[in-house]
């Protein structure tokens, strides 16, 4: 448990430094002039303009949310100029969304709440997010968005390095982005793997992952099994928690990155396209 | 002296930032077709721009200080920046909407704060301020060309009050090669039976080349007199031929006035069948001009005219509408880089070819200055009219 402990601090922590990175470049667009608001500061700025965004929102909610739908959701832009570029920017888009969001109800449901029951018995229901059959469906939802991001990932290496358009530059912020979403998508598959291939690790509670039935990634546990015959899994067996912290950590490390990097634009590219819907 | 980023507004900040250097951008723009070079392309332009602003205000720089500017590199971009159609192909094509035209023009702002700017864009605001036009003739002799009229009316179409203002334009009032447009517009309109009336040396330039040139800011003198010279004259609407005009009158003149383009005056009289017009054998193709067709949104007009008009067989350009490629005449870039401009022409020109049509119509001067230039320089004998001059021809 303190283990448990440690790493939701380390978590919290990530997020905080995350929303911060948020507030640090969003108040590099402060910097900018805004009209209507010459004298306001960096948070006066930013309340006209939310306000602006709001009001126009509500004026037309349901040409925005079209808007949304198609532009921001949907791509359809680029739907129509690549459909390969689509479909993999789609599955690491909606992979990694799926994942993230799947993270965060285990995260609230088997630490927060059915954590808490065993101190004080007033979330019992939680204990269904724990063991019974909606962890299972949110242990495959990871899984079989963890492979479409997989899948997503491979197909813009193939097409950044072997089919390499003429339009295309890759940069090292690029590779960074793309190889970074890659190892936290295999190190959690190899993390799933281990968690069934080691059932000691499930009893211990060692890890976050550690409350998943084995039944349900019992297919990755014989992809884990193969790997253990051809490496050094005798250390990962006497010490299988570490392998946990080769994915958690990177992961935490890239929530902290995202800000600072290209991967940014999954927040600046939708307010771009809100602010054009604006405009019109 | 750094990028001061003030200049910019929050929305190009943010835009500078949500670019992907996907490349779509790429494909579109006529200057990187010509110069083959990733700083002369709009994905390039901004990612030099977000260097020179991480530099200065980013994580780095509030941590170790901001980066020293290497004056070269702001030389060379504003170099770069000023290479820029204006033609908003890359607009349209950017997946997630960011409008580097836009951002292109608010960048010109900085490097003229900056003082980093082409001598000839001092030259366009000298001339405009001055002289009140862009070839800083005077400004008196803005309505000669009517002088070239057989029938000219008492008033020389200059009169105190009128339904209809025709607001010329600098290059088609001055520039003896796309005189013709004027001429064949006010010869329409008589024709058509409507109350229209020129500002003669009363019309000053709308400013458009200003925000070319990245000065804006001195736009505001020149808009303050056109408008004045409208409520004198009482007019119900403006009626442009230049598409940049009617642009900047759309977009930045506070008026409550109508504005329309020539093209939907001819469309309205040809529907209206004010305008008799006898059949034309011809096969024609059309050029959007970037600010009327990209930039207003006006593609249908000039096209239902030229449909209306007995005989004339309408092929659309390989890239038509929103797709259109620019002449080689926007931006200002002929006068910072006339080898680039007659470059993006001849590939225009090539494109006109392919077609297999006797004449290109367009419904913009300079575009017809610009094309017609380039034909003869190459050798090619091709017939480049604007949308009056073909009414003008099916009406005799």
């Amino acid at each position: 448990m303190e283990k448990t402990l440690i790493t939701y601090s380390f978590f919290i922590l990530t997020v905080l430094i995350f929303f911060w990175g948020l507030w640090f470049r969003m108040s590099m667009y402060l910097l900018g002039s805004v009209e209507g608001a010459e004298d306001a500061g960096k948070w006066k700025t930013f309340t006209i303009l939310w306000g602006r965004v709001w009001r126009s929102f509500w004026s037309k909610p349901l040409w925005y949310s079209k808007a949304i739908a198609i532009d921001v959701i949907f791509h359809k832009k680029l739907f129509g100029q690549s459909f390969y570029r689509w479909l993999a920017h789609t599955l690491i888009v909606w992979g990694i969304i799926v994942v993230v969001a799947v993270h965060i109800i285990k995260l609230l449901s088997t630490f927060c709440l059915a954590g808490l029951n065993r101190e004080i018995p007033l979330f019992s229901f939680a204990h269904a997010f724990e063991t019974g059959t909606f962890c299972h469906f949110l242990e495959f939802l990871i899984s079989a968005f963890g492979i479409i991001t997989l899948i997503g990932c491979l197909m813009s290496i193939v097409r950044r390095f072997f089919l390499r358009p003429d339009q295309l530059l890759t940069e090292e912020e690029d590779i960074i982005s793309l190889f970074f979403i890659l190892f936290l998508v295999i190190s959690g598959f190899i993390a799933q793997g281990l968690l069934i291939a080691i059932p000691d690790v499930v009893s211990a509670h060692d890890y976050m992952g550690g409350f998943t039935e084995n039944w349900v990634n019992y297919w990755m546990g014989a992809t884990t099994g193969f790997l253990n015959k051809i490496t050094l899994m005798e250390t990962l067996q006497s010490r299988p928690e570490v392998f946990w912290y080769v994915h958690i950590i990177p992961g935490l490390i890239w929530f902290v990155y995202l800000p600072h990097s290209k991967l940014l634009h999954i927040f600046t590219s939708a307010a771009t396209v809100v602010a054009n819907k604006i405009k019109e | 002296m750094p990028i001061d980023i003030s200049k910019l507004s929050s929305r190009h900040l943010l835009e500078i930032d949500a670019c992907t250097r996907c490349g779509e951008c790429l494909n579109s723009c006529p200057v990187y077709a010509e110069r083959e070079d990733e700083g002369f392309n709009p994905r390039g332009k901004i990612q030099n721009l977000k260097k020179f602003i991480r530099g200065q205000y980013g994580l780095w720089a509030r941590i170790f200080g901001p980066k020293k500017l290497n004056e070269e590199d702001i030389i060379a971009l504003s170099e770069k920046i000023f290479r820029c159609t204006l033609c908003g192909a890359c607009d349209i094509a950017c997946p997630v909407l960011i409008n580097p035209k836009d951002l292109s023009i608010a960048i010109r702002e900085t490097m003229v704060e900056m003082g980093h700017y082409p001598k000839a864009a001092e030259n366009v605001k000298k001339n405009l301020l001055s002289d009140h036009n862009i070839s800083a003739d005077d400004n008196e002799d803005r309505a000669e060309w009517v002088e070239d009229l057989v029938e000219i009316p008492e008033h020389g179409f200059q009169k105190d009050k009128a339904e209809v203002i025709y607001f010329v334009g600098c290059v088609s009032s001055f520039f003896p090669m796309v005189q013709k447009i004027p001429q064949n517009f006010v010869q329409i309109m008589v024709k058509g039976g409507v109350d229209f009336t020129i500002l003669g040396e009363g019309e000053w330039c709308c400013g458009f080349p200003l925000i070319g040139a990245g000065m804006s800011r001195e736009l505001e003198k020149l808009k303050v007199h056109n408008v004045d010279k409208i409520k004198e004259v009482g007019a119900k609407s403006v009626v442009f031929s230049c598409p940049s005009c009617y642009r900047t009158w759309k977009e930045l003149y506070k008026t409550d006035v109508g504005l329309l383009h020539s093209s939907h005056l001819l469309e309205q009289l040809v529907k209206e069948k004010k305008i008799p017009l006898k059949e034309l054998n011809l096969t024609v193709t059309y050029h959007d001009p970037c600010d009327l067709g990209r930039n207003s949104g006006v593609y249908e007009p000039p096209r239902e005219v030229l449909k209306m008009i007995p005989g004339v067989k309408l092929v659309e350009l390989e890239n038509n509408r929103e797709k259109t490629v620019c002449c080689g005449g926007g931006g200002n870039i002929e006068m910072v880089d006339p080898e680039l401009s007659a470059g993006i022409a001849k590939k225009k020109i090539n494109e006109i070819h392919n077609t297999g049509s006797d004449i290109i119509v367009t419904s913009c001067q300079q575009c017809v200055r610009t094309i017609s230039t380039r034909a003869r320089k190459q050798g090619i004998k091709l017939k480049v009219m604007d949308v009056t001059e073909i009414v003008m021809m099916a009406m005799k």
